[in-house]
């Protein structure tokens, strides 16, 4: 499924001609999503500037030999001591200081601020002046990451206010930016989470990010932090089910997470089996063919389980849409959106949840449609809203199990489903959005392998939107 | 140690002056060199090649027609046909690696009386004509079937440019493409390492080799040996006594324009052979050897040869040591293989650093700070010059020999090596 003008702004001569012209034609950019599996050292020769605003330092502890391992070298605005010096030491990546406003030479591909300590007005333009006189040099593809803290942890008006407050500077700057493809996102840590910075930060740092912006990534589960958290291969030895695997975003998903070390249990449904066969075979995985609402789904994944040692991961890929307007929605439509959308998440989850090994992980997929909400698509849109709902009354319930469960919402994805919108609705869907255009299988897939992974661990109970930036329902 | 296993002791161990490559060894391969380091030893031990049970050899650029180097000495040599002999290739470890096998297998039980040891001549490198030659002149020339056509045609087939020029040897890694001095020049920078502290400490190294050789303390390892025409070469050639962090400094960097590395504060690449006499302590005292040392521990680690190549000492050592039971503090001794000053720069500052122990070693507290006075007392591979395979055995020759003359209880050896790969050994005197 290719985007015509991201095909376009992809030819020099093209896009230069069109700029020439001055012809109305957003021309997105072109995403780098990063290739093969996930790499040792991420950032490992990029530009990387770090800032706080002096005396509102909180997580350099974490940021400094989480950046360090992963390869840079940065630039440091504020107190390059402590932290600073061990990680440069440790690692050998030397810290370089940056005077308030002063730019690295050349393009910067990272701009990460140190929020966690915001707690009035004054405040926030500490974060204008660490963002603005830097923006315009941020690189094609660049970073911008703000770390906060959680809203609902504090009874201070002005903190509380001043906390939420950054989500609304990455969500605009995301549409300043997403021209280049570039993205802005927020991640707020709970107290006692900061170790799950790390991990969260490098993921949303690298290419497999690439069409996650504007949006916020509350650290705030209740799970116990894993005892590791590898970096590469993260799934090294973990049994993945992935539901609706025969094609599109399931597909993609399944190779995603062999990619990075995953046996996947790739189910579908009897009808689509010789897909499903040849995804299976090219992931290494196992085939699994059943119907997720049949009564004996549950038991048919179980032994597919057992064949492999056991289970770590369920992700809930397998959905469908019976469009028509509620006027016209007949039973049939109704139920079967139903029962595959949000039935057989609840029904699985709670048959498979107990055999769940340590460190398990629930993914769903819900929508930005179960968001904002759909002509002609009220019983998918209760569904996916209904997933969402799960979300979040499972998390806590199976913390004490130490499983993270949450949810992904996909935005506008280039499928076979998408292909088959009508010319201007498809052309509106994929524009409406900060990045401009529409995300591919693998962006969602890389949202669900983060989430698998043990670095994840700080998520429970959100719905991450992937989505470009979408316009709608944000 | 289990009372019950034998120890294996270091009896001697002599070695071939080291020269720069293409010049007085150029007749010389891995082989040839190893026979000389080897008959050295024996002359000078006198022991009966009889009771040799094996020989196991280091060498990283071995002779393409016989890898085997180990087993072409000892027949060579005329020892026993009995006594078995293998090569092992670690680059710049695999000296070290041959004499702990010979160790590990005297301890098992596995022979009583082994010559381990390594040469390398990068004057003989293979220079390879490009696969592709070999592809297109192979199946003709193999073939009994081909006629005078056939050969006219392949030489119409054969590129000039692409069959016929032979790739140039050169010590760059395979998985990165990256020159060993690339990778240290970026190791000096990651760890700021100044071209100062770099000449300074070449110059050290070749003062305290010159001493070495000055006082006499190297005639106990070093043969003079003949070459060619009769000619007898006595000594170290690339030891240079009167060089100075002045004259050091005026030399130009060699690996990239602007950088700190230069052909002064680097190894050079050297033509030589070490060799080691290893034995069951009771066999050697038995024919009435006096053992100079025998071994506590070691350890081989790998690191990612694109993140620090040569940074696997700082890893290999403290493994080494805690095996042995010992801090770095108590080792009387610490020898570090020099292939570039910046790198055993580099590795000491880790080794001295709490936030690498705490970040990288798991571990709560530095692994030490090195006093330069126990450091490479009679120089390293700047100064005496690195035949790869050779090293590992001439740090452990000087190293027992430190042992055995009372000046030290202990010593904890390090070499970084291509491939991102660490060894380290801990020596005690016996």
């Amino acid at each position: 499924m290719s985007d015509f003008l991201v095909e376009l702004g992809a030819n020099p001569t093209a896009s230069n001609l069109i700029k020439r012209l001055g012809l109305p034609l957003p021309m997105p950019q072109r995403l780098d999503r990063g290739k093969g599996p996930w790499p040792e050292r991420p950032l490992e020769g990029r530009t990387v500037v770090v800032g706080a605003a002096v005396d509102q330092v909180q997580c350099f502890d974490v940021l400094a030999p989480a950046l360090a391992e992963a390869g840079a070298a940065p630039f440091v605005q504020g107190p390059t001591g402590g932290a600073w010096s061990a990680a440069a030491e440790a690692w050998g990546r030397p810290v370089t200081p940056l005077e308030p406003g002063a730019c690295p030479e050349g393009r910067i591909d990272a701009l990460v601020f140190d929020a966690t300590g915001a707690a009035t007005v004054d405040d926030l333009r500490a974060l204008f002046h660490f963002v603005q006189p830097r923006i315009g040099q941020l690189a094609k593809h660049g970073r911008v990451v703000l770390i906060g803290r959680d809203p609902a942890e504090t009874t201070s008006l002005a903190t509380g206010a001043a906390r939420r407050s950054l989500l609304g500077f990455v969500k605009s700057l995301a549409k300043e930016i997403g021209g280049k493809g570039a993205t802005a996102n927020v991640i707020t840590v709970a107290k006692g989470r900061e170790a799950a910075l790390a991990p969260t930060l490098r993921w949303l740092l690298s290419p497999r990010s690439a069409f996650v912006t504007g949006q916020e990534l509350a650290l705030r589960s209740k799970v116990k932090a894993p005892t590791t958290v590898p970096t590469t291969r993260p799934l090294e030895g973990k049994v993945v089910l992935v539901t609706g695997a025969a094609r599109g975003i399931g597909e993609a998903t399944a190779q995603a997470l062999s990619r990075e070390g995953a046996h996947v249990l790739c189910l579908d449904r009897p009808a689509d089996a010789e897909p499903l066969a040849a995804v299976a075979r090219a992931v290494g995985g196992t085939p699994v063919l059943a119907d997720v609402t049949a009564p004996d789904a549950a038991a048919t994944i179980l032994a597919a389980a057992e064949a492999q040692g056991g289970l770590d991961v369920i992700v809930h890929n397998a959905g469908v849409t019976r469009d028509k307007t509620l006027a016209k929605m007949d039973d049939a439509r109704w139920d079967l959106t139903l029962d595959i959308n949000l039935r057989a998440v609840l029904e699985l989850t709670e048959a498979l949840a107990p055999h769940l090994r340590e460190g398990g992980r629930v993914i769903a997929l819900s929508s930005v449609a179960g968001i904002a909400g759909n002509f002609g698509q009220v019983n998918y849109t209760t569904s996916k809203a209904g997933v969402i709902g799960f979300v979040e009354t499972a998390a806590p319930k199976l913390a004490k199990q130490g499983i993270t469960v949450n949810g992904i919402a996909p935005g506008f994805i280039e499928t076979r489903l998408t292909a088959a919108i009508p010319v201007a609705t498809r052309e509106a869907g994929r524009r409406l959005s900060a990045l401009a255009q529409g995300g591919q299988p693998i962006d969602i897939a890389e949202a669900v392998t983060f989430l698998a992974t043990p670095g994840s661990w700080g998520l429970s109970g959100t719905v991450l939107r992937v989505c470009g930036g979408a316009f709608l329902g944000a | 140690m289990n009372s019950s296993r034998p120890r294996a002791v270091v009896v001697d161990g002599v070695r071939t002056p080291f020269v720069r490559s293409f010049g007085a060894f150029l007749d010389l391969d891995a082989i040839e060199l190893g026979k000389l380091a080897v008959a050295a030893l024996l002359d000078q031990t006198g022991l009966d090649r009889t009771l040799v049970d094996a020989v196991v050899w280091g060498g990283v650029v071995l002779p393409a027609g016989a890898p085997n180097v180990g087993r072409e000495i000892a027949l060579d040599l005329k020892l026993p046909p009995s006594a078995e002999a293998y090569t092992v290739t670690r680059a710049c470890a695999s000296g070290l690696q041959a004499v702990t096998n010979a160790v590990a297998a005297v301890e098992r039980g596995e022979a009583d009386v082994i010559i381990a040891g390594g040469a390398d001549s990068t004057s003989n490198a293979a220079i390879t004509l490009p696969p592709t030659f070999v592809r297109k002149v192979g199946p003709v020339a193999m073939s009994g079937k081909s006629s005078v056509q056939d050969y006219f045609r392949l030489l119409f087939e054969l590129d000039p440019v692409r069959d016929l020029i032979p790739s140039k040897p050169a010590i760059a890694e395979r998985s990165t493409g990256e020159l060993m001095g690339e990778s240290c020049e970026r190791m000096a920078e990651r760890n700021a390492i100044s071209r100062e502290a770099q000449d300074a400490f070449a110059a050290a190294s070749h003062h305290k080799a010159a001493a070495a050789i000055a006082s006499g303390r190297f005639d106990r390892e070093v043969a003079a040996v003949t070459v060619g025409r009769g000619t007898r070469i006595y000594r170290d050639e690339l030891v240079r006594p009167d060089t100075s962090v002045e004259k050091l400094a005026k030399l130009r960097p060699a690996f990239r324009r602007g950088g700190t590395l230069t052909a002064g504060n680097s190894s050079a690449l050297t033509d030589g052979a070490a060799a080691v006499l290893i034995m069951r302590e009771d066999v050697a005292r038995a024919l009435g050897f006096t053992p100079k040392a025998a071994f506590r521990s070691w350890a081989y680690v790998g690191v990612d040869p694109a993140d620090q190549l040569l940074m696997g000492p700082a890893i290999a050592m403290p493994k080494a040591l805690e095996r042995a039971g010992m801090q770095l503090g108590d080792a009387s001794l610490v020898d570090i293989h020099e292939a570039f000053a910046a790198q055993v720069l580099s590795v000491l500052k880790m080794l001295g650093s709490k936030a690498f122990a705490e970040q990288r070693l798991g571990r709560s507290a530095a692994v030490g700070e090195v006093d330069p006075g126990r450091l490479n007392v009679h120089g390293g591979s700047v100064s005496l010059g690195h035949p790869f395979g050779a090293t590992g055995a001439r740090m452990v020759t000087t190293m027992a020999n430190e042992l055995a003359l009372g000046k030290a209880e202990t010593a904890v050896l390090g070499i970084c090596a291509a491939g991102g790969l660490g060894a380290a050994a801990v020596m005690e005197a016996v």
